[in-house]
């Protein structure tokens, strides 16, 4: 059950710096590099790193400077995705950038990104943190976060949703389907497997 | 229509553009509308002139709305191929031509934000296809030709219909004076580049691009196989057990194919590795855009249609 066999299913790797980018900008969901994230070489001091603290005491001034080694604390992943839309906007050729955080974190980057007209080839991402997902019901589209079952009620129509490795990257979610489609009432137990 | 069968042409109309430059525009020879080529598309003729057969790829500058009718730009330099030779001095229109159907190694990226289009010369071609195209679709581009101080007004009028109020600058200085990486440096993410011209130009602008940080994928390059000649040479086809003269003016596929052999090619400029064949021995000077490095080293390989034999007898397994 864990292992479903898709391909859709994304891979993650440790983050390492990419030496063909010309400027390197590190997007953390946390208040810091997890180890498990990085390669043990990989050299911080040469991106720009922005981090999402979570609290509302983000402080006075601080290092504001677009270059390598400052760091930019955010409120919210919401923050920070709203900057980095405004500096995608004028960045030029060369920007890579590494994210590391759960799967919602990073798909919202990576469709950011690809708005901006940036490929995978540009793009470096790990997986850390909680692996809920966020399921997109096939029957009604809505999608509900942090789901860590393996079957959830859809927050939207109430249909008890499979989890399916299935992942859309336009969507940035896993596909849901319903469980009792052809046999209605007969639900599984749903195990905490995504955790 | 058959598709993938030769196509007749009658040469409609031959233009004179400069000294050196002139626009072909050729029709169905039996009438009707030709098959539809993308912007970037080059088309293949086999040119039969007195001595030989020749085979050489042009890119199509007609727009792709154009099904009447292909045209094609053509350089005759002092030491050129010989079809450009041949389509400049032996052709008049109503002759008949036959060309392979248009492929399209070239094309334009359809997520790109914004095209960077690089010409050197006559690398202008597939170029000027493109641009209708952008005009069209109202998309962000920016052009950069790169020419000869006495090309600089027929580039000027081939690109006036699409310059205003676009970004599109004829650099008449040759490359000396052109600032490929300033250019390169200052463009926005999402950007593609597209460049088509003497290999050293192309060339220049990946491995500039590479150190910005461009990624490979956008990059594109149109290579037009303009240093086909070298020294001879003796190729032996293995398994067929003959033995060709290369000539100097002449590609390995070319004198392949002047014995009656049909050999494996599509964009006879070493863009599209069809016309690979393994090597047995000798040692191959790679000038194509296919093989990797590693691939080139371990000279196993060529790319028949532009790279040649540095030693004096190549064995091929073919
Ligand atoms: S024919 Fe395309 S690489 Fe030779």
């Amino acid at each position: 059950m864990t292992d479903q066999g898709i391909k859709s299913r994304p891979k993650y790797q440790r983050l390492a710096l990419d030496p063909s980018g010309r400027h390197h900008l590190l997007l953390i969901d946390g208040p810091a590099l997890s180890s498990e994230a990085a390669d043990a070489g990989f050299d911080i001091a040469a991106c720009e790193t922005w981090i999402v603290i979570r609290r509302s005491a983000v402080p006075p001034e601080p290092i504001l400077a677009e270059a390598p080694g400052a760091i930019r604390p955010f409120r919210s992943t919401a923050h920070l995705f709203s900057a980095l839309q405004d500096r995608l906007a004028r960045e030029t050729m060369g920007l890579r950038i590494y994210a590391a955080g759960t799967e919602d974190f990073l798909w919202d980057i990576h469709g950011i990104a690809d708005q901006a007209g940036m490929s995978r080839q540009e793009l470096r991402f790990c997986h850390v943190g909680s692996k809920a997902r966020r399921i997109f019901c096939v029957h009604c589209r809505t999608i509900t976060a942090g789901v860590k079952t393996s079957i959830v009620a859809c927050s939207g129509c109430g249909a008890s949703l499979f989890v399916r490795d299935h992942f859309s990257r336009r969507l940035a979610a896993f596909m849901g389907v319903q469980v009792d489609a052809e046999a209605p009432g007969e639900v599984p137990d749903a195990e905490e497997i995504y955790a | 229509m058959i598709a993938d069968g030769p196509i007749p042409l009658r040469v409609h109309d031959i233009e004179s553009l400069s000294p050196s430059l002139k626009r072909f525009s050729l029709t169905a020879l039996h009438g009707g509308e030709l098959p539809t080529a993308a912007p970037g598309a080059h088309i293949m003729l086999t040119l039969r002139g007195p001595d030989r057969v020749m085979k050489n790829a042009y890119s199509l500058v007609s727009p792709a709305a154009c099904r009447d009718r292909y045209q094609i730009i053509v350089r005759h330099v002092a030491q050129s191929r010989g079809g450009s030779a041949f389509l400049h001095q032996g052709i008049r229109p109503g002759d008949v031509i036959e060309a392979a159907p248009p492929v399209n190694l070239f094309p334009l990226s359809q997520s790109a934000r914004k095209h960077l289009l690089i010409g050197g010369g006559i690398g202008i071609t597939p170029l000027l296809s493109y641009l209708p195209l952008l005009k069209a679709r109202g998309a962000r581009f920016e052009l950069h030709q790169i020419s000869s101080a006495e090309d600089v007004g027929v580039f000027e009028r081939l690109l006036a219909p699409f310059a205003p109020g676009q970004e599109i600058r004829i650099h008449g200085g040759g490359r000396g004076a052109f600032d490929l990486a300033g250019i390169l440096s200052r463009q926005p993410l999402g950007t593609h580049l597209y460049v088509c011209g003497p290999r050293p130009l192309m060339d220049a602008a990946a491995s500039t691009a590479a150190a910005l940080g461009w990624p490979p994928g956008k990059v594109h390059k149109e290579s037009f196989g303009e240093a086909a000649g070298g020294l001879p040479f003796k190729a032996i086809l293995a398994r067929r057990g003959i033995e060709i003269d290369v000539g100097e003016t002449q590609t390995l596929l070319e004198a392949i194919e002047a014995t009656g052999i049909a050999a494996p090619c599509l964009c006879r400029g070493g863009a599209c590795g069809e016309c690979r064949l393994p090597v047995i021995e000798g040692e191959v000077e790679h000038r194509d855009d296919f093989l990797s490095a590693e691939e080139k080293a371990a000279q196993s390989a060529v790319m028949t249609c532009v790279s040649r034999a540095r030693s004096a007898r190549l064995v091929i397994d073919f």
